[in-house]
């Protein structure tokens, strides 16, 4: 292939502007989260902003001069009326809160609502899910493919079933099932849906099949009982699979927005990341478009930094599906 | 197995059964877990879907009526279902080709490239992970009419002469009425999602905005195992052309994953939610143009509480992707094994 024939030219140019589409909103997300809002209301400040100092409304309304601190600043200014010492007042109180639009966007991201503690009940969340589906999945895909008992071909047949179940699509009966044992608006709720992942199983089997019995014999040799051979001769040797799994898992359920949206109803305590932007968005400050791109930036960075230092798991891990 | 098969191994024989059924019983143990489990969190609920679709229930109420076939035949005749079946339909039909489309021209053009291709790759992928309700929100912000950088965008495009001339094909002499710019250009950039002509393409164009990285990523996959010994011999026959290649080629290799590309894309098609619940909730856009079935279950089954019709739509969404699944099935048995 020669170096720069036109042909080139018209495939990177094809792919750059596809390239512009994709990329947009994240560097407009990226961009307004750094900017003040008069700098998005008028549409100035290029990428960055101009940085320039802005007055915090909320802080200023909150140390907005009220009658008491007139009649003790008097003695400060003794000799201006009360207008003129309200002025001032207000002057050094705005002056007191001046910050850089980056500082209050971000600032606000994580005081005005308890972003901390949804990223929190993110972690919380993913990690019971993809703990208790590696809990569930591991002995029953090491019972379907190297254990002989009466009734495995059935139980198999079950996950295959399964695995054609969209969970997502039986939202309303397991809503229902959960209300009626009281279990809506609990960790419990956000996390008991997912622990049997059909795919989770069918996946650690399709790939236990592949281990040599000789390894599960010569451990039985060893007298180790089955249970200690999951979990201390086959998990070893599942690591990378349980890698890609584990990538697949916890990216499905940090952005999942459907399922929380169902049984967590108002008790802001437990609240997923996506929940919360949801409410950032639906509530009183939803024209605070910078604290809002930095609410939103602060949740999807940490997904976008970890695929950049490891881009082929992440893809593999996502694409698992594709395995089939 | 085979020792035990053989006859001068009674002993053995006797000697194993034990150990047989120490196996068959941590078998059952093991499995056991994930079998209850599948049987309470995902069997039992399709099955109380279909028992709730032929009722009036509502959480809270001490009793019900059976209503016999009233959800189901509500869906199609109501004004509201028959919307909604029309936005999922729309949603569907236009994310699933252009979606799998561009995941496959992305494919081609990646792969054809000596450099960069890992570049455009993981810039394609991004969207895949990234929360789509954030990047929905941030669409939203684009499109915002007065303060959005797209209608920004297509007011500096018009303020300036020559890309006003241009885009509006005017230097062809075209009114300003006959192209969809000089429209803009004339009359004021579009509302986008409050508009009832627009909201529903936004919402799909989102979805396959979010989506055909990840068709892309799968046909690189199904494009590595095209095996070189076959373009040679294609060309060898007179497939000179690249478009001939393709045809010839390319395109029944990557037979079993399109098949399963676009078995997965449209099962995701069917579940949009993010999307309409962010920007139109609640009601499901202007003129419900955008009122896409998980929508409905949510808004009717849960907001509504009105379990008998939102358990009528589950099944219904069911029986779509059980639909999907066998073809997806029936197809793959049938022809898609070239390689």
């Amino acid at each position: 292939m020669t170096r720069f024939s036109p042909s080139l030219i018209i495939r990177h140019f094809i792919l750059m502007i596809g390239a512009a589409v994709v990329l947009a909103p994240f560097v407009v997300m990226l961009s307004y989260s750094l900017k003040s809002p008069a700098e998005i209301e008028r549409g100035t400040g290029g990428l960055f902003g101009a940085q320039e100092m802005m007055v915090d409304p909320k802080c200023a309304l909150r140390n907005a001069p009220r009658r008491g601190d007139i009649e003790t600043a008097r003695t400060r200014f003794p000799d201006r009326d009360d207008s003129t010492i309200q002025t001032l007042l207000t002057e050094e109180a705005n002056a007191a809160c001046e910050v850089r639009p980056v500082v209050f966007n971000y600032r606000s991201a994580f005081q005005d609502a308890p972003l901390l503690r949804y990223l929190l009940n993110g972690v919380i969340v993913t990690a019971s899910i993809f703990l208790l589906q590696v809990l569930i999945a591991l002995p029953a895909a090491y019972a379907l493919s190297k254990l002989k008992f009466w009734g495995r071909e059935a139980v198999f047949g079950l996950v295959l079933f399964c695995l054609l179940i969209p969970v997502h699509a039986i939202a309303l009966p397991l809503y229902l099932g959960l209300a009626k044992i009281g279990l809506t608006n609990t960790y419990a709720a956000l996390v008991v849906p997912w622990i049997v992942s059909a795919f989770g199983i069918f996946l650690m089997r399709q790939f236990f099949m592949t281990v040599p019995d000789d390894l599960v014999d010569a451990a039985r040799m060893d007298g180790m009982t089955e249970f200690a051979i999951v979990w201390r001769v086959m998990l070893p040797t599942a690591v990378p699979a349980l890698l890609a799994f584990a990538i697949f898992s916890v990216v499905a359920h940090w952005n999942d927005y459907f399922w929380p949206r169902i049984v967590v109803t108002g008790d802001r305590s437990l609240f997923t990341p996506p929940l919360g932007l949801r409410e950032f968005q639906a509530g009183a400050d939803g024209n605070l478009y910078g604290p809002m791109m930095a609410t939103a930036t602060v949740i999807v960075i940490p997904l976008i930094v970890a695929f950049m230092l490891a881009q082929r798991r992440f893809i593999e891990g996502i694409t698992l599906s594709g395995m089939k | 197995m085979s020792v035990a098969d053989l006859p001068s191994s009674a002993a053995m024989r006797r000697a194993t059964a034990d150990p047989d059924r120490r196996q068959a019983s941590a078998g059952w143990l093991m499995s056991a877990p994930a079998l209850a489990l599948m049987l309470t969190i995902l069997i039992a609920p399709v099955l109380l879907a279909l028992m709730l679709s032929f009722t009036d229930y509502s959480l809270g109420n001490p009793s019900f009526n059976w209503v016999g076939w009233d959800n189901y035949e509500r869906i199609f005749t109501r004004s509201t279902y028959t919307k909604m079946l029309s936005a999922t339909f729309t949603y569907v039909i236009t994310v699933v080709p252009l979606s799998v489309g561009l995941g496959l021209g992305a494919a081609l053009l990646i792969q054809s490239l000596t450099r960069g291709a890992a570049i455009y790759k993981a810039v394609y992928f991004l969207p895949v992970m990234a929360t789509l309700l954030a990047m929905t929100i941030v669409w939203q912000l684009m499109l915002h009419p007065s303060i959005g950088v797209i209608n920004r965008g297509l007011e500096g495009l018009c303020a300036m002469p020559f890309t006003r001339g241009l885009l509006s094909l005017s230097f062809l002499g075209l009114s300003p009425e006959a192209t969809w710019f000089g429209r803009v250009c004339t009359e004021g950039a579009p509302l986008w999602l409050g508009d009832r002509d627009y909201a529903i393409w936004v919402v799909c164009f989102i979805g396959i905005w979010q989506g055909f990285g990840f068709n892309m990523v799968l046909y690189l996959a199904g494009l590595t195992g095209v095996s070189r010994e076959l373009y040679a011999a294609a060309e060898m026959d007179g497939a000179r052309s690249y478009w001939e290649r393709f045809r010839l080629v390319t395109w029944p290799a990557l037979g079993p994953t399109t098949v399963f590309v676009v078995t997965i894309t449209c099962i995701r098609a069917f579940q949009a939610f993010d999307t309409v619940e962010a920007l139109f909730s609640p009601g499901g856009g202007p003129g419900k143009s955008v009122y896409v079935m998980m929508f409905a279950i949510y808004e009717k089954g849960v907001t509504q509480n009105l379990m008998g019709i939102g358990a009528a739509i589950t099944v219904l969404f069911l029986i779509f992707v059980m639909i999907l699944t066998l073809i997806q099935h029936w197809i793959t048995e049938r022809k898609v094994h070239y390689t």
